[in-house]
């Protein structure tokens, strides 16, 4: 997929003007993210879990070579083909020459962030192959010819006129406006393709390595026709999905589930083991395993960066994010937006393209708090702009203004040590206090008019939240 | 084409490390459980199930009915049957399909459906030697199951702490006839719950490690639904809009 990163802040101020998208994204905020909010406060043992979680993805990413050997020799070893791509190009290769030997005409697919990464429904359709998103989001998006627009409600931007003509054009028949007509209607549409396909490509949530294992988490079915009706099935997994247990799946699942839609379980986790096994009423006879790099490598090789592999892609740092929820998911410019997105994509595709994307961000630390796995956002993001602004990053770009360096440089100064981090606090709370109305300073002087110019600053609380909870505590 | 032995190269020089070296074990993951650990605590899991049985039976029934199941509890399999045809009924289904789950083997559904009119098809196709055709009838059973508007189907496992219930496709039992009709009826006995999805994912690696794994692990919770416009919930997207869960016992 085209990377648009240079266009943040055009993007962002478009949807900022925009009513009927910031209405969108106050779906997610009220939905998904007080969703998650509540699922973690009905869970006893919350945090264990993450903690967990966490550990998990950890062992596994520092041992990575060998779990992607263990995963490949499983996956064979269930009758089923592995294919490393180390790019987009490689992938997409692979997989039209499989439906080409397949002679496939209409492929179905269920959710998958690397086949939008990898641009594969394009490279489909010059091959005259007939790609069918079937998550009903992502049917959408593929109607209006977008990308999607957050990582688990890729048509959350859509108002419900503008779904009723994208689906009235290919449906004919009279207008529908009602969610529950529209989706029924895209229901009738997407059994017939169902029922056709020769092939199905997947997402993977997680690859299980010591059984060759897949799961895959949806709430609407897709994600079990896509791996049952067709002959063939072809799952596509970033190079990092990888966990060492089909033990360690309720662990993952938990977290992941819960942190995305605030649900204790999606309506289906689908764990695929390989084709069917003889004597098996239905399922697929061909089962392929393309394992994406794609840029990832980059993450791994930097012992800070390499966190953000951690990353199970639920979305919750989106919907926690006060920047996502005002410039929306198109401003990041390409595939994953968000915090995570703002880390990832510069350094995933090279960081030229992505040089506003760090900067995308408040460093409030809400998405940090929402993370399942606890991934050190705002450091990461940090970090890439200390690159950037010293001029690390790209030895043809020139480094930043002297001032951003210097903020930069304090920032990083005060946060370093407690005590510098609380005193740099109330000097902040104190210096605000004259412009401040009910906690909310609607007005800093330069360089921060930046900020209030589109919103709102919290005032910085005069007495910290550790003093706060010390003091509870007692 | 990246060759494989690259690509691990590739990841072992962005990791730093060198390729002969001990992973360090680390008890976060359950990967290093041995075997014998691994079905020592399926047995554990399934003595402990047991004894908790009536505990687990109303934390699974209160958690299934949070998820959208519609719970019908029946002292028999005659009972069970008669669960199923009200459904049937109600519906005016004339295209029903059971897979041949054993438990549904004990439930006189055939004769039971028979009164109400309704010829039940059993979602299975006999295999043949011949690839073509073995084709043929896979792609046959598929139709009919597209076809079908009440899918009833046995359960393998059913865990508490989730209110899902999880079923292994295998000779018999079809991994659509739970998928592609509107409506989906699972029936189950008490012995089928675990208490979370610990002890599910215990028992099939414990299977998978015996070579016992089938070719894949539904796991189903409540119906199909989706909040993809305008974050509206919506019942019934691809899968069934209403399931029934006939617990017998
Ligand atoms: S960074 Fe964390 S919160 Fe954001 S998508 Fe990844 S796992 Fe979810």
């Amino acid at each position: 997929m085209k990377v648009r990163t240079d266009e943040f802040k055009a993007r962002s101020a478009e949807t900022t003007k925009n009513p009927r998208r910031q209405a969108s994204l106050k779906l997610v905020y009220d939905g998904l993210h007080k969703g998650r909010i509540a699922a973690a406060e009905d869970t006893d043992d919350w945090e264990d879990q993450r903690d967990r979680a966490r550990a998990i993805k950890w062992h596994t990413i520092n041992n990575l070579d060998y779990y992607l050997d263990l995963l490949d020799k499983n996956v064979r070893a269930n009758g089923g083909n592995v294919y490393f791509a180390n790019d987009d190009a490689e992938a997409r290769d692979y997989v039209l020459g499989v439906a080409k030997a397949n002679n496939v005409k209409t492929v179905i697919k269920s959710k998958s962030m690397v086949s939008e990464e990898i641009g594969l429904n394009e490279a489909f359709e010059e091959a005259g192959i007939n790609p069918v998103e079937t998550d009903l989001g992502e049917y959408i998006i593929q109607l209006a010819k977008e990308a999607p627009y957050h990582l688990i409600a890729p048509a959350i931007h859509k108002t419900r006129e503008e779904i009723s003509d994208l689906i009235q054009e290919v449906a004919g028949g009279p207008r529908q406006e009602d969610p529950q007509d529209l989706t029924d209607t895209a229901r009738a549409l997407l059994r017939d393709e169902f029922r056709k396909a020769e092939m199905g490509v997947s997402g993977v949530n997680f690859a299980v390595a010591e059984t060759g294992s897949i799961a895959i988490v949806t709430n609407e079915g897709n994600g079990r026709m896509v791996t049952s009706a067709p002959r063939v099935h072809v799952a596509i997994v970033g190079m990092e999905k990888l966990i060492p247990s089909m033990q360690d799946l309720s662990t993952m699942l938990r977290v992941l589930i819960r942190s995305a839609t605030g649900q204790r379980i999606s309506s289906y986790v689908t764990v695929v083991n390989g084709p069917r096994k003889a004597g098996e009423e239905d399922g697929p006879d061909e089962f392929h395993l393309v394992i994406v790099n794609n840029g990832r490598e980059n993450l791994l090789k930097d012992a800070q960066l390499r966190e953000a592999m951690l990353c199970l892609r639920c979305g919750a740092c989106l919907n926690a994010c006060p920047v996502y929820r005002k410039a929306g998911g198109h401003a990041y410019g390409w595939v994953y937006p968000g915090p995570i997105g703002a880390i990832v994509t510069p350094v995933m595709t090279g960081k030229k393209v992505g040089r506003d994307l760090p900067f995308a961000s408040t460093l409030c630390g809400a998405c940090k708090d929402a993370c399942p796995v606890k991934i050190e956002l705002p450091t990461l993001l940090l970090r890439l702009r200390s690159d950037l602004a010293e001029g690390k990053a790209d030895p043809k770009e020139k480094s930043s203004p002297l001032l951003e360096r210097v903020s930069i440089k304090a920032w990083r100064f005060g946060v370093q040590s407690p005590m510098r981090f609380a005193l740099a606090g109330r000097l902040s709370s104190l210096m605000m206090a004259p412009l401040s109305r009910g906690g909310w300073v609607r007005w800093l002087p330069p360089p921060l008019s930046g900020w209030t110019k589109s919103r709102e600053f919290p005032r910085i609380a005069g007495k910290p939240f550790r003093a706060r909870f010390r003091k509870k505590q007692r | 084409m990246a060759d494989k032995q690259d690509f691990l190269r590739m990841v072992r020089t962005s990791l730093g490390v060198s390729e002969r070296r001990d992973i360090a074990r680390d008890d976060a993951t359950s990967f290093f459980l041995s075997k014998d650990e691994v079905s020592q605590a399926a047995d554990d899991i399934r003595a402990d199930a047991a004894e908790r049985r009536t505990e687990l039976i109303d934390e699974f029934i209160h958690r299934a009915t949070e998820a959208g199941w519609n719970i019908h509890r029946v002292a028999n399999f005659e009972d069970a049957a008669e669960e199923v045809t009200a459904v049937v009924r109600e519906h005016g289904a004339t295209a029903v399909m059971r897979s041949d789950h054993d438990i549904l083997n004990s439930v006189p559904l055939e004769s039971a459906l028979k009164a109400e009119g309704v010829d039940l098809e059993i979602a299975v196709r006999e295999p043949s030697d011949d690839a073509d055709e073995d084709l043929e009838r896979r792609l046959s059973l598929r139709e009919k199951s597209f076809d079908s508007e009440v899918g009833i189907t046995g359960v393998d496992f059913a865990v508490a702490e989730t209110g899902t219930v999880a079923m292994e496709p295998r000779a018999g039992s079809s991994r659509l006839v739970s998928l592609t009709p509107e409506v989906h009826i699972g029936v189950m006995t008490p012995e089928a719950i675990i208490p979370s999805l610990d002890e599910l994912f215990a028992l099939t690696r414990d299977h998978h490690l015996s070579g016992e794994h089938k070719g894949m692990i539904n796991l189903i919770t409540g119906p199909s639904r989706t909040a993809d416009i305008e974050a509206n919930l919506i019942i019934g997207v691809h899968g069934p809009r209403e399931v029934h869960l006939v617990i017998v016992g």
